[in-house]
């Protein structure tokens, strides 16, 4: 008897791993499409050759060979590393202002980030050394900044309201990064291509660079699922299974800003992933938040490195900017959730 | 009740207004004019004038205001004549009529959604008329001038925010974030299109993203200076009926007016005039939002301020405009960066002020 209850879970986690691991796979696959297709003269089939050699040990084609090992590979795994950061950052803000809308990118944490990187830059900082931590203690400011509004009386408790402050404070921070590039030349050039969004032309000491701060924020997201899964049943229930409410709060935040300035710093602000991951992820698994954000990885990962790829093919030659395709995917999943008559409340 | 008592001739103004009759004493027709509206009025007519004589003045060359006002009229020193009539005069005129079209859209578009934060630049319409006037300034349209095209956009851009809203009501934030979903799509496209095209034809293209007031073109120029005529005509005709929409629609009904047509015309009004002044200025929204309030702030609760919201929102972009020239000269700032560094605080404070009211 006793048994039963245990069942109903094991075949919930069944179901969970065995989406899990389909959507690996389909991750894996838009990877492997990364490495072939590009804006550029070497096509798909070419590529294929050339890593088929490479990966048995023969000869290969120079040119083709530097462009998927210098080019395309940082490529796909910025991609995979970005999209998987945004849509597990998307999920915990979701969780912990309990608002579906919550997403980084439109409450203004990227602006944050994106902002105060055109301001270190324009004080003379070395982009390549500081844009991380600079880009993550904008997005801790943001951060921040959402959590006060969402404890304010009657805005927090509407998730629509909290979201149109969001955008309106994102509106904002993106006008007074623009102020900055009108002053300072230099800067100007620097970031114009990267406060579009884009992964074209990062170098490979881009990725590691990365690594740290997405470690930290890993760990961190492990650590917090179990109370915030708690969370999720209340404030009251989570004191009394033992956990601390506001620590718990505060370390969510801490790990958002790591992530969302981890993934600005090095491709610029990309808004909806965090919108669009959890959304498909919450229908997939079910209301836990630990199962959602297991899924977050794949689904951000696939569909960030996806848009990526369209990028490059919609306009070749040249390519446009992925904050374009999000935006395009992202909308209409904005309308539909704001559109179902019960908004849920996570 | 007959004609004679609904309007007896020695009729008392209510307190805090004027009685105007028009015609003869006994003929009934009068309109009644609030003196705080008047004063307010005044007030931001009398600003407006300054700024605009400010804005003649001031900028790379300074002029003196008796010199540039000569200069105005083609009296005076040459180059004066020439700086004040080719360079500023037109950058003026442009300013003082967007600006006025925005603010007006805006404050008809709140009153008939009863909503302080439904103005048209956040439903997303300014990008749905950019977005088709750089289609049209790009070649991809069917060659039709960028302010026509502009409000084809406005026009699709309200029908598919209302369309999408009309299971969720017009009333509520949803509205509101809905239309920030049609509006990210529509800049989305805006910048696709943008990145598709040659460099020259995006250059030319660009004022048109930011909100600018830099190279107006004269035929959309007049485009507006004539929709900002008939709108204001058109406002006029709908203000006593709009300041009874403002309660709720059996209130409105009740009093005998059509709540539907009464609408449809102010939207019809609004989209028309926030399109023209976009396809003059480019997506400087929150004009629509700060006009409305200011005029709301000096004028009385009794009626919409139309005229008022009309001359705030002129003095605003006036303002703006000027500040974006003179304060970190030689660097322009767009007209549309100001407004919303300024804007998007007094958004904010509106939106979570504790114990806020949004309605009109």
């Amino acid at each position: 008897m006793s048994e039963r209850p245990r069942i109903a879970t094991d075949t919930r986690e069944r179901r969970v791993g065995l989406w899990f691991g389909l959507l690996c796979g389909v991750t894996l696959i838009v990877c492997t499409a990364s490495l072939l297709f590009g804006a550029g003269a070497i096509g798909p089939a070419q590529s294929l050759d050339t890593l088929l050699r490479a990966l048995t040990g023969r000869m290969t084609d120079d040119n083709a060979w530097f462009a998927i090992e210098s080019l395309r590979a940082p490529r796909t795994a910025i991609g995979v590393l970005v999209g998987a950061a945004l849509a597990v950052a998307g999920a915990l803000l979701q969780a912990v202002t309990r608002n579906p809308l919550a997403e980084p990118g439109l409450l203004g944490v990227s602006g944050g980030a994106t902002f105060a990187v055109a301001i270190a830059i324009a004080l003379g900082a070395d982009a390549a050394t500081l844009r991380v931590p600079v880009a993550q203690f904008g997005a801790l400011a943001g951060c921040l900044a959402v959590l006060a509004a969402s404890r304010v009386r009657g805005a927090g408790e509407d998730p629509v309201r909290l979201v149109l402050a969001g955008a309106v404070l994102s509106g904002l921070l993106y006008a007074l990064t623009s102020l900055v590039l009108l002053f300072d030349e230099r800067t100007a050039d620097e970031i114009r291509f990267w406060v579009v969004g884009s992964f074209a032309g990062r170098r490979p000491a881009d990725v590691i660079a990365l690594l740290p701060g997405l470690g930290v924020a890993g760990l961190m997201v492990i650590g917090i699922a179990r109370p915030l899964a708690a969370l999720a049943l209340g404030e009251h229930v989570a004191s009394g299974l033992g956990h601390r409410p506001r620590l718990v709060r505060l370390l969510v935040v801490v790990a958002v800003a790591l992530l969302v300035g981890s993934a600005t710093a090095i491709a610029g602000p990309i808004a909806f992933i965090g919108l669009v991951a959890p959304f498909v992820a919450r229908a997939l698994a079910g209301p836990d938040v630990r199962a959602t954000l297991w899924l977050c990885l794949p689904i951000g990962a696939a569909l960030t490195l996806g848009a990526d790829v369209v990028s490059r093919l919609v306009v070749r030659p040249s390519e446009l900017p992925l904050g374009v395709l999000t935006a395009l995917i992202g909308a209409p999943v904005l309308v539909a959730v704001v559109r179902s008559r019960r908004l849920p409340t996570l | 009740m007959s004609r004679a008592n609904a309007h007896p001739a020695h009729a008392l103004a209510p307190a805090g207004s004027w009685r105007l009759a028009l015609g003869p004493a006994r003929s009934g027709r009068s309109i009644l004019l609030d003196k705080r509206a008047c004063a307010a009025n005044l007030l931001l007519a009398v600003a407006l004038l300054a700024a605009c004589v400010a804005s003649l003045c001031l900028g790379e060359v300074s002029i003196a205001p008796r010199a540039a006002i000569a200069g105005l009229f083609g009296y005076g020193d040459g180059m004066d004549v020439f700086v004040v009539q080719q360079l500023r005069a037109t950058r003026l005129l442009a300013g003082v009529l967007s600006g006025g079209a925005f603010a007006l859209a805006g404050c008809l578009m709140q009153t008939l959604a009863r909503n302080r934060l439904a103005t048209p630049g956040i439903i997303g319409l300014d990008n749905g008329a950019t977005a088709f006037a750089v289609a049209s300034v790009l070649g991809v349209g069917l060659g039709i001038a960028p302010p026509a095209m502009a409000l084809v956009g406005a026009s699709v851009a309200t029908a598919i925010a209302f369309g999408l809203a009309g299971g969720i009501g017009t009333q509520g934030y949803r509205f509101l974030v809905a239309g920030i979903g049609v509006g990210a799509a529509f800049d989305a496209i805006t910048r696709l299109m943008l990145a598709r095209s040659a460099i020259d034809a995006a250059n030319a293209a660009y004022p048109w993203t930011v909100g600018s007031l830099n190279g107006v073109g004269a035929l959309a120029l007049n485009m507006l200076a004539v929709g900002l005529v008939i709108g204001l005509i058109g406002a006029a005709a709908l203000a006593r009926a709009l300041g009874v929409v403002r309660f709720s629609e059996g209130v409105a009904q009740g009093l005998g007016i059509r709540v539907g047509h009464i609408r449809l015309g102010a939207l019809v009004l609004s989209v028309g005039l926030t399109a023209l002044a976009v396809a003059v200025a480019g997506p400087v929204g929150l004009i629509a939002l700060i006009g409305p309030e200011v005029a709301r702030h000096l004028s009385s609760r009794r009626g919409v301020p139309l005229m008022g919201s009309t001359l705030a929102g002129a003095l605003l972009m006036v303002v703006a405009d000027l500040a974006g020239r003179v304060l970190f000269s030689p660097i322009e700032i767009p007209v549309g960066l100001i407004s919303t560094v300024v804007g998007a605080p007094v958004l904010l404070w509106i939106l979570l002020r504790p114990g806020h009211k949004i309605g009109v």
